[in-house]
């Protein structure tokens, strides 16, 4: 149970017109998921520049989820922008020895309650297996 | 609820499919005052039902909700969920609708949407918006993006279960349910309108053309596809009805009812085309290794993108037939027989079965204006256009516009251009009918 | 024009009003909200938290009416079910308070926490979530949706059916407008068809009908021999130069001979030419015309066979169904035989999708590269309507009619097909890998030979002997290169103008302001051209028929004192001279510049901006930091919710 409390946090950066409304779908049907996770309402995280990402990491979350429109993207051109920007972000993690898969893309639509879940799970499973990001705040936590 | 007294609309729109809300938002958008008068009590009509939209595939839900919501939160537009015209009179240069809110049983300005009651009620009824394939409560939201955001309450299946009226009555924060609930008629005078009441799947097809064998409970209509189809449907994947299996073979009968004059009607449907070549698509992705044939007359893939659309399924291993198939009973296994000629292969009757069949359904208009509103039909039983090259949007009464699949079948993209035509050609009536006035 | 003032409220001085709505026990029940109000107390910068069992009820909303009146909060959280449901209403509330109604912040504590977690759990998440929406609330700034002067103006671009429809509609919507056409007369394609199907209305009434009416009405002026040879601005405010040049080309000369040999004079319909609405210009010309809005409504051109395809260009008996239109509708009714070239015609072959449904593989790209994988949409009832009219002016000719399906999709077309087949014309289907081939007649009685296999005959060989064959010719986009360029259009790989979303926004381009009608997005017959028309028509009303245009918020700023001019964000942006460099006052160098009429908030530009200088309105990235602040520094334990 103490551990289960102390989950490391997860930001999820959901847009309004796709992922955010999927989360809310999620919850009209009642679903379960951990409540280490963060939701952040988004028009379009292609406006999240790399150190952002890796700023979070840094003030100590231990996972993000970008839950995007993907192809179905109002933007013009942003998704493409989303997705070259994260691979920016990866080469910069693994210069700082974080993983990667600490950050993951995604694409959730308005009614995908199974979809969301999963990215949920598995970056869960990442985050307890990883633990915080960097060992000094680690340590921190264990102090 | 209280009757209100509701100042003149500039339009009332019938329906609040894509194609009504679509008018609705072009012509609010201009500053004109909109009520909208829907049957049902969601707005989204049939789109908000499908699962993902050809060519593009974009989620179907996703491209509705945000137009939906945009709608219900338009400061020129009142919605008029639940609802059911009666009657249509002329006075003057405006027009008088006689309206009938139906009983929701349930307070909309109380209820939350939070869905308490439907969770408690002990009443299991089977889903219609799920194509009947699992249940919903007696008392319910429709669906879960559904707007308004309100329960309702079906009469026919509660029987009010506790001793201090239902268990729905004591979980209600709000005290919104109302067992007494009545019809309650009411008045809106608009100066034009336009009819936008789409359309349903033909009823009595299969019963005609397969005899017995239509009662097969894998042989399902395309609309109940869109719901094995859709990420929050009755299985959230695609299964056969009959036993919950993985289907291996899947097979599309074309023009069920359409370009059939004996057993259905002579147009053509102008979506199934291509409604089948995305459904056939989608399980290809969901199913990669089952089989899927489209039994066809015509391909009619010829909106934009539409042709490259059914190349691209050709290329991915859908199997195109041209025959008209006809079901000829079920296997032990569940499977669905078909017997067809096979025009291409060099004749003769051939027999196969399927896993799961679908039968594309001719459209036909869900509502008949008879009685209620002074305007033609046509042959085909769709609202008759007066100017069908320039302007289809017209009827042969004044200030009355039709628009979608109310006008005759047509896609998505063509009902939303159709719906902006419509709001132009009111916008147009009602400019000119102020400068008569002004005169 | 976007976010009024300064910020004079600095995050130290933000004073934020926090709501807990318990949803009747949905949240509630869940949610320990006591303990959670309790502890939005303590959260930097609140000076009231209060619960409320409905706070989307009037009591609910007077609280936040009466706390921002007494003064003893500037901004709100609130914290209650999805922002969906109540966002507006909310949003009224702290207007109808004298606030501005941006000064509002949401925790979705309802379908994001008490339907998805439970007890414990649940409170420490919504406090994680009202945390954050207080760290934002912060750094609220009051916004203002843009408004931009409007002309009242619309240029429509072609004057085929449907340019020529939506300058009626607009003008009978009571906004002004130009219409410029490339050619000296108005009608486009329509004008070279002689019936419309489904209703076998001649083409000519149809024309003579809109151009009498859009001649009438003062509010249009046409300009033929017209092209747009520039164009800047933005939605409202577009600024184009048209050019009106003599006619030199040798069809369009010929074809103003034909209307005075016909005496038509100006505004008649002259059957295959159009409507000259005016003398043409005797110099050349270039005017500048200020307007709201544009009109794209360029067309198509037939596809043209390229010479040996079907035996097109080799054999006089080979023509294209267009051709055939007009034979048939000039040649003097006598009875008997249809004749070409002094030919009776006994037996003829109609060959479909000629230029329409390539395969790459199969079908050989022109000589630009390019494939027409599109199915052309409308000649497969112009052909069956053709089918319909030989059999019934001369039963005795047999017609073959090869086709790969037969497309008659639309209200009153499948009549055409059953017709047809009623009247005796042979349709026989082809695979596209397996076309008819045409040839010397091996009867001398004939012209030609199709030679073919009929899939639907278990592929027997025919070989059918004819005097005439006509290819149904597929439509491919006008060559509007250079408007493409002038206007920076999307284009889709099909070469037509491409749409913003081709299922909801089937009539509108990227270019906000800039609309399409008709043959120039996609293949379309008349009825369809038109109606597309009238839809564009509808959009430019609704963007100008106010006099203004009306934005959102949310659009990007530039903080002047920030930006150090490296233009990252230039070339970041998607949208042309949405974001420019200016030279900054007293030689300061080089700044942003944000045009807010062009922006549509995606925010591409702040996450390349080496200094935070440029944000979006409402979604700033230092709002976002703030959340996440919030987020990280709540302690992820149970002693949150027992301190």
């Amino acid at each position: 149970m103490q551990r289960r409390e102390s989950a490391p946090k997860i930001l999820i950066l959901a847009t309004e017109d796709c992922a955010y409304p999927g989360a809310n779908s999620v919850g009209q049907a009642h679903l379960s998921y951990g409540e280490n996770t963060y939701i952040l309402r988004t028009r379009e995280p292609a406006m999240f520049p790399e150190r952002f990402y890796l700023d979070c990491f840094d003030k100590g979350i231990a996972g993000i989820i970008i839950m995007s429109c993907g192809v179905e993207c109002p933007y013009e051109g942003a998704y493409d922008a989303l997705a070259k920007r994260v691979d920016g972000v990866y080469r910069q993690m693994k210069e700082r020895g974080l993983d990667i898969r600490r950050l993951r893309l995604t694409a959730i639509c308005t009614v995908c309650n199974r979809a969301f879940l999963n990215e949920v799970k598995n970056m869960n499973q990442v985050v307890t297996e990883l633990g915080l990001p960097g060992e000094e705040i680690r340590e921190a936590v264990i102090a | 609820m209280t009757t209100q007294e509701y100042p003149q609309f500039d339009t009332l729109v019938l329906g609040a499919g894509i194609a009504g809300l679509q008018t609705a938002l072009d012509l609010a958008e201009q500053g004109f005052q909109v009520a909208i008068v829907e049957r049902d009590p969601s707005i989204g009509g049939k789109m908000i039902r499908l699962s993902k939209v050809f060519p593009t595939l974009d989620c179907a839900s996703c491209i509705t909700t945000p137009k939906m919501a945009a709608a219900a939160h338009h400061p020129n537009i009142t919605l008029f969920t639940y609802c059911e015209l009666n009657g249509v009179e002329r006075t003057g240069s405006g027009l008088k609708a006689s309206v009938t809110q139906k009983p929701r049983y349930v307070d909309p300005d109380k209820c939350t949407g939070c869905r308490s009651c439907e969770y408690a009620c002990p009443t299991f009824v089977p889903d219609h918006e799920q194509g009947g394939f699992t249940s919903r409560k007696a008392i319910y939201v429709p669906f879960s993006n559904a707007v308004p955001q309100k329960a309702v309450m079906d009469p026919e299946n509660c029987w009010i279960c506790g001793k201090d009226g239902g268990q729905c009555v004591q979980v209600c924060a709000t005290d919104a349910i109302n067992y007494f609930d009545k019809p309650e008629d009411f008045t809106l005078e608009a100066r034009s309108m336009v009819l936008a009441t789409g359309y349903e799947l033909i009823p009595d097809y299969s019963e005609k053309a397969f005899g017995p064998a239509s009662q097969h409970p894998n042989l399902i209509t395309s609309l109940q596809m869109e719901r094995l189809l859709a990420p929050h449907g009755p299985y959230m994947r695609a299964l056969r009805p009959s036993d919950g299996k993985e289907p291996d073979s899947i097979a599309f009968i074309q023009c069920a009812g359409s370009r059939d004059l004996n057993l259905g009607v002579s147009y053509c449907s102008r979506v199934c085309c291509m409604y089948s070549i995305k459904q056939a698509m989608l399980l290809s992705g969901a199913l990669p290794l089952a089989d899927i044939t489209i039994y066809y007359m015509d391909i009619r893939a010829f909106g934009k993108n539409y042709e490259q659309f059914f190349q691209n399924a050709k290329a991915m291993g859908v199997e195109f037939v041209k025959a008209k198939p006809m079901v000829i009973g079920g296997t032990e296994d569940g499977a669905v027989r078909l017997r067809y000629e096979d025009q291409e292969g060099g004749g003769g009757g051939m027999t196969r079965e399927h896993d799961l069949v679908v039968q594309a359904l001719a459209m036909v208009p869900a509502w008949n204006p008879e009685g209620v509103v002074d305007v033609s039909t046509a042959t085909d039983g769709f609202i008759k256009s007066v100017k069908p090259k320039i302007a289809p949007t017209l009827t042969d009464m004044d200030g009355v516009f039709t628009a979608g699949v109310a006008a005759g079948p047509k896609d998505i993209v063509d009902t939303i251009v159709e719906a902006g035509a419509a709001a132009m050609e009111v916008s147009n009536y009602l400019n000119q009918e102020a400068l008569v006035a002004a005169e | 024009m976007t976010a009024k003032g300064k910020d004079k409220t600095a995050e130290g001085e933000a004073k934020v009003a926090v709501y807990i709505c318990h949803c009747g026990g949905n949240i509630s029940d869940q949610v320990d909200v006591e303990k959670l109000e309790a502890m939005a107390k303590e959260f930097p910068g609140v000076t009231v938290a209060r619960r409320d069992m409905f706070m989307c009820s009037d009591p609910g909303q007077n609280k936040i009416i009466e706390d921002l009146k007494s003064g003893a909060a500037d901004r709100v959280v609130i914290a209650s079910c999805s922002p969906s449901l109540h966002e507006t209403t909310f949003r009224n509330a702290v207007m109808r308070a004298g606030v501005n109604p941006y000064m509002y912040e949401h925790a979705n504590i309802r379908e994001q926490c008490s339907w998805v977690h439970h007890g414990e759990a649940a409170t420490r998440k919504a406090a994680g979530l009202v945390a954050a929406a207080v760290g934002k609330a912060r750094h609220l700034k009051p916004l203002e949706s843009i408004r931009m002067d409007a002309v009242d103006h619309v240029t429509v671009v072609g004057g085929g059916i449907s340019g020529l429809k939506s300058a009626r509609d607009l003008a009978m919507r009571g906004l002004k407008v130009t219409l410029i056409e490339k050619t000296p007369f108005l009608g486009g394609n329509v004008a070279q068809l002689d019936r419309l199907f489904p209703t076998n209305e001649p083409a000519a009434e149809l024309l003579q009908e809109v151009v009498d009416e859009v001649r009438a009405r003062p509010e249009i002026e046409v300009l033929t021999c017209a092209e747009l040879t520039e164009s800047e601005g933005y939605v409202g405010n577009f600024t184009l130069k048209v050019t009106r040049t003599p006619p030199t080309g040798e069809e369009e000369c010929e074809r103003l001979r034909t209307v005075e040999a016909a005496g038509a004079g100006e505004g008649r319909f002259v059957p295959f030419v159009g409507i000259l609405p005016e003398a043409v210009p005797a110099t050349e010309e270039t005017r500048e015309i200020s307007t709201g809005a544009v009109v794209l409504a360029t067309g198509f051109r037939h596809y043209s066979p390229p010479k040996g395809l079907y035996g097109y260009g080799e054999h006089p008996e080979v023509i294209t169904l267009p051709d055939l239109i007009r034979l048939m509708a000039e040649k003097e009714d006598t009875g008997g035989m249809l004749e070409v070239n002094g030919r009776p015609i006994k037996s003829m072959a109609m060959i479909r999708c000629v230029g329409s449904r390539q395969i790459p593989g199969i079908h050989e790209p022109d000589e630009n590269g390019n494939l027409n994988e599109h199915c052309s949409r409308a000649c497969c009832t112009a052909t069956l309507q053709a089918d319909r009219e030989i059999k019934e002016k001369y039963p005795e000719t047999v017609i073959y009619d090869f086709y790969r399906d037969i497309r008659a999709y639309g209200r009153g077309h499948e009549e055409f097909y059953v017709g047809a087949s009623q009247d005796g014309v042979l349709f026989l289907r082809f695979e596209p890998d397996g076309p008819p081939v045409v040839g010397p007649a091996s009867d001398p009685d004939y012209a030609l030979s199709v030679m073919a296999k009929d899939t639907l005959l278990s592929g027997q060989e025919l070989d059918v002997p004819v005097d005439l064959v006509v290819l149904s010719v597929g439509m491919v986009p006008s060559d509007v290169s250079g408007l493409i360029d002038k206007m920076k259009l999307p284009v889709g790989a099909d070469r037509f103008l491409l749409e913003v979303h081709p299922k909801l926004r089937p009539v509108e381009l990227a270019n906000t302001g800039v609309l399409l009608a008709g043959t120039c997005q996609a293949p379309m017959d008349s009825t369809e051209a038109s109606e597309g028309a009238t839809a564009a028509a509808v959009k430019a009303a609704a963007l100008l028929a106010k006099g203004h245009v009306e934005l959102d918020p949310y659009v990007a700023t530039v903080n002047t004192e920030l930006c150090e001019g490296t233009g990252a964000c230039v070339a970041e942006c998607p949208h042309p001279g949405c974001v420019t460099l200016v030279d900054a006052p007293e030689g300061k160098g080089k700044k942003a510049e944000i045009n807010p009429a062009l922006c549509t908030g995606c925010g591409m530009c702040v996450a390349v901006c080496p200094n935070v200088a440029i944000e979006v309105n409402g979604w700033t990235l230092r709002q976002y930091e703030a959340m996440v602040d919030a987020i990280v520094a709540l302690p992820a334990t149970k002693e949150l919710v027992e301190a």
